[in-house]
């Protein structure tokens, strides 16, 4: 039992974490600091909600691509239902986080009742939202929204950046959902065997729409966030976000051929790649440098996780 | 007959050869010879050791013990490449050829002609596979076209030429005719006799008495791993052949019946899905095992997986205690008590990677909850409940259910579906893959569940079993039911008849 739990995915990736933060504290003496930390949770914040919706969809056995461009689609909308439309803020957020969760809604539609496998589909709409996005916003970006909106972004609660609490919030939410509710098993039933989980009564077609929808409806609260953070909206908000989100999740242990991850790992994974961006940064290592380092991490997180996957037989 | 004198000795001979997998025994002294230009037909239940047999002489099993010699000398292949090269080729039950080439690709892949440049020489490959299926009569298949776009019929065919360009001496047939048409199995079979005719002698697996006896020179039939006894074809008859399969005293292997049929709990009238099954009528009685048999392929799984919700009914109707309902989904049926365990635990019955626990839970999540959540006392208690009450032999109910035996991953699945309190429980091949001791447990427990007030209904391609468990037995051909039989009248020959019996002579009849 002492050495299952030693060689969980989780245990090493906690190992590698600790093991970053001490040498990158002590490679530049601004890291470690209280208010460095939490401005890099800030940061990691939308990736990190995201990230959450899409551990589910690669348990499933399944991935989404678009999760960028909603953030994108959303983020534009959120601005036009704002200053063309004239609706009040709180509105034009619920709308366009609408929006978000709707696009969501329709990748799974796409992927369940075309049997159109997840890749596709969502390559497919991962064009498409962007190129809505695009066409919507003109080029043209919106800025000027009334100070109190920008609390989502930049402001605090108890000393703690606010958005910090919803993904403090959501993370637990999601971890019991995964690990505990009959939603949550049904979830890795689907992605360990499909066929196995139809033929036992599971309604596999519902689950994986739920977890296409929830993807959509994270990627459109990240965009709220965003758009709060940086006090303007822009087309091109959130591109390449899907890749920073799955390396995330896949170096949280989630295998990407479904089946297999936890919430746990995923917010490891998450704060080890935050913590190295950071870290590394402030040590005056360049960028390219900072995304080599992240990728032979990801490789050795996957190679120590297979090792002892298969010495523990199965 | 005793052993007729020949100028040559056998092209293939297995000398006492046994198979173990994971300490089930599937082949046990077998001997068995091919001459050199005859038709072998070899003869046994699923489970009586062919495939294994025919997959050591194709080199894909090295046996544990005993020898195999081709001309009169000893050989060991030890992958199907030593069997080619040693003339042995193999027509396989799934047709294994690349869709997406073409037929004269097909046919030469991995030994294409090549030209003095050593690229592919296209001219000869070409012209060469154009022969091969003039020899095989088959002068309209055009070898240009993908195979994905030909009829299994026109695959087999290539699969045979494929054979040939090997140089086969020994071609071993795989239930060939299982998914063919009635003419196509005319034609197959003058194919065979042409084959015999050049020289090439076949090995030639089949269920269906009619072709065993218009092709075959001598025949062979295993039950149980072992050699039963090989003949010559004229010295045989049907009836002897299926005594010779079935073998053992069929009652006394099988638990008898405890209690009577009680009130209908499912009924079917003119049940149809697309065309695959047709006009589909019968009723299933509390406290009663009604048998399912027929070949593969007849529609017993298809009926099966129909009334279970995952091909819903295009037309007719069912009725579970005599109100119409309908059953559009998986979970539908669950919710009316009727449980499925399906013919393929591996893909369809587990999820293998995961525990008993979970696998226990899998049906009934929503009952296993408190609140919102799971209940991981109720979940562990449902499965201890299911280790105990079906004798599964594991370490407890965190094991992976990988790591068990065939017959404990079959009690898995029936602890996961009777934890859903069904009323109606299909069992789709119940014992298939599993040794005899487990076997018998699970027919036990198949009384047992049927005494409680079960119905059940039972799908089989072992005579036997059907013969032993079911009350009542219905026969089904080519997606209808063709018979139906109560106990007494239920006899391996007319069962086996009403199975094996052609489409040609029944549209006849």
């Amino acid at each position: 039992m002492t050495a299952r739990l030693l060689f969980r995915h989780e245990t090493i990736l906690a190992i590698l974490t600790v093991i970053a933060l001490f040498v990158l504290s002590m490679l530049s003496d601004k890291f470690f600091t209280v208010d460095n930390l939490l401005n890099q949770g800030r940061l990691m914040s939308e990736v990190g909600l995201v990230a959450l919706a899409m551990t589910f969809v690669i348990v499933t056995g399944g991935i989404d691509l678009s999760v960028g461009s909603i953030l994108g689609l959303t983020a534009i909308l959120f601005g036009i239902f704002w200053q063309s439309l004239g609706l009040p803020i709180p509105l034009a957020m619920a709308a366009a986080i609408a929006s978000g969760t709707f696009a969501g809604f329709v990748n799974g539609l796409i992927i369940t009742r075309f049997s159109v496998p997840p890749l596709i589909a969502t390559l497919a709409t991962l064009a498409l939202y962007r190129g809505l996005a695009e066409g919507i916003s003109q080029a043209r970006s919106v800025r000027g929204y009334p100070e109190w909106f920008f609390f989502f972004g930049q402001g605090e609660v108890l000393g703690v950046p606010f958005q910090l609490w919803i993904l403090g919030i959501c993370t637990v939410i999601a971890a019991v959902i995964l690990a505990y509710t009959p939603f949550g098993r049904a979830t890795y039933a689907i992605g360990a065997n499909e066929t196995a989980a139809r033929f036992s009564g599971i309604r596999v077609d519902a689950v994986k729409l739920w977890i296409y929808t929830a993807a959509g409806f994270m990627s459109a609260l990240a965009a709220v966030i965003f758009v709060s953070r940086v006090t303007t909206t822009r087309s091109d908000m959130g591109t390449g976000l899907e890749l920073d989100v799955i390396t995330g999740v896949v170096l949280g242990g989630t295998s990407i051929f479904g089946g297999k991850g936890t919430i746990l790992g995923t917010a490891l994974g998450l704060i080890l790649i935050q913590a190295l961006k950071n870290g590394l940064a402030l040590s005056g290592v360049k960028g390219d440098g900072t995304i080599v380092v992240i990728g032979v991490v990801l490789i050795a997180a996957i190679l120590i996780g297979a090792i002892f996957d298969r010495n523990r037989g199965g | 007959m005793g052993e007729d004198l020949r100028m040559t000795g056998p092209a293939v001979e297995l000398r006492g050869v046994s198979k173990a997998f994971a300490g089930i025994r599937a082949l046990t002294d077998v001997s068995f010879d091919v001459r050199p230009g005859e038709v072998h037909a070899l003869l046994g239940e699923n489970g009586a050791g062919k495939s294994t047999l025919i997959k050591i002489m194709a080199g894909l099993h090295q046996p544990d013990t005993g020898e195999i010699l081709v001309n009169g000398t000893a050989r060991r292949f030890a992958s199907p490449r030593d069997a080619h090269a040693a003339g042995i080729a193999t027509v396989h039950q799934e047709l294994l050829l690349f869709p997406e080439l073409t037929v004269a690709e097909n046919i030469f892949l991995g030994r294409a002609p090549k030209t003095s440049l050593g690229t592919l020489d296209w001219t000869a490959m070409r012209r060469r596979a154009r022969e091969l299926l003039d020899i095989l009569d088959c002068r309209e298949l055009d070898i240009d076209m993908k195979v994905a776009s030909l009829s299994v019929a026109n695959r087999q065919r290539i699969e045979i030429a494929r054979a040939l360009a090997q140089d086969a001496r020994v071609v071993i047939m795989d239930e060939p005719t299982a998914a063919l048409a009635e003419a196509d199995v005319q034609r197959l079979m003058d194919i065979v006799r042409k084959l015999r005719a050049s020289g090439v002698s076949i090995v030639y697996v089949s269920h269906r008495m009619p072709e065993i006896f218009a092709l075959a020179d001598r025949v062979t039939v295993l039950r149980d791993g072992n050699l039963i006894g090989t003949m010559d074809i004229a010295a045989v008859d049907e009836s002897r052949l299926v005594a010779m399969m079935v073998g053992r005293a069929v009652d006394k292997l099988y638990p008898a019946r405890q209690g009577q049929s009680g009130a209908t709990a499912l009924e079917l009238r003119n049940v149809s899905y697309r065309t695959v099954i047709r006009d589909i009528s019968f009723d299933l009685r509390h406290g009663e095992i009604l048998g399912l048999a027929g070949l593969v392929g007849s529609g017993r799984t298809e009926t099966a997986l129909t009334i279970f919700g995952i091909t819903p009914a295009t037309a007719g109707e069912i009725l579970i205690d005599g109100k119409p309902v309908a059953i559009t989904s998986p979970e539908a049926a669950r919710d009316l008590g009727i449980a499925y365990v399906p013919e393929d635990r591996g893909s369809q019955g587990l999820i293998r990677a995961q525990t008993i626990a979970d696998n226990v839970a899998l049906a009934n999540l929503r009952r296993l909850t408190r609140g919102f959540l799971m209940d991981a006392g109720k979940v562990l208690a449902e499965a201890k409940k299911a280790i105990e009450k079906f004798g599964i032999r594991a370490r407890g109910p965190e094991q992976i259910v990988r790591q068990l035996s065939g017959g404990n991953q079959q009690k898995v699945v029936l602890g996961k579906w009777l934890a859903t309190n069904p009323r109606i429980l299909i069992m789709d091949e119940p014992t298939r893959g599993i040794d005899v001791g487990a076997k018998a447990e699970i027919h036990l427990l198949m009384r047992k569940l049927a005494a409680e007030g079960m119905a059940i209904l039972m799908i089989s391609s072992e005579l036997p079993e059907v013969l032993g468990m079911s009350d009542r037995v219905l026969v089904m051909n080519s997606g209808r039911i063709v018979a139906a039989f109560d106990k007494a009248a239920a006899t391996p020959e007319a069962v086996g008849a009403a199975m094996t019996h052609s489409a040609a002579s029944r549209s006849a009849a």
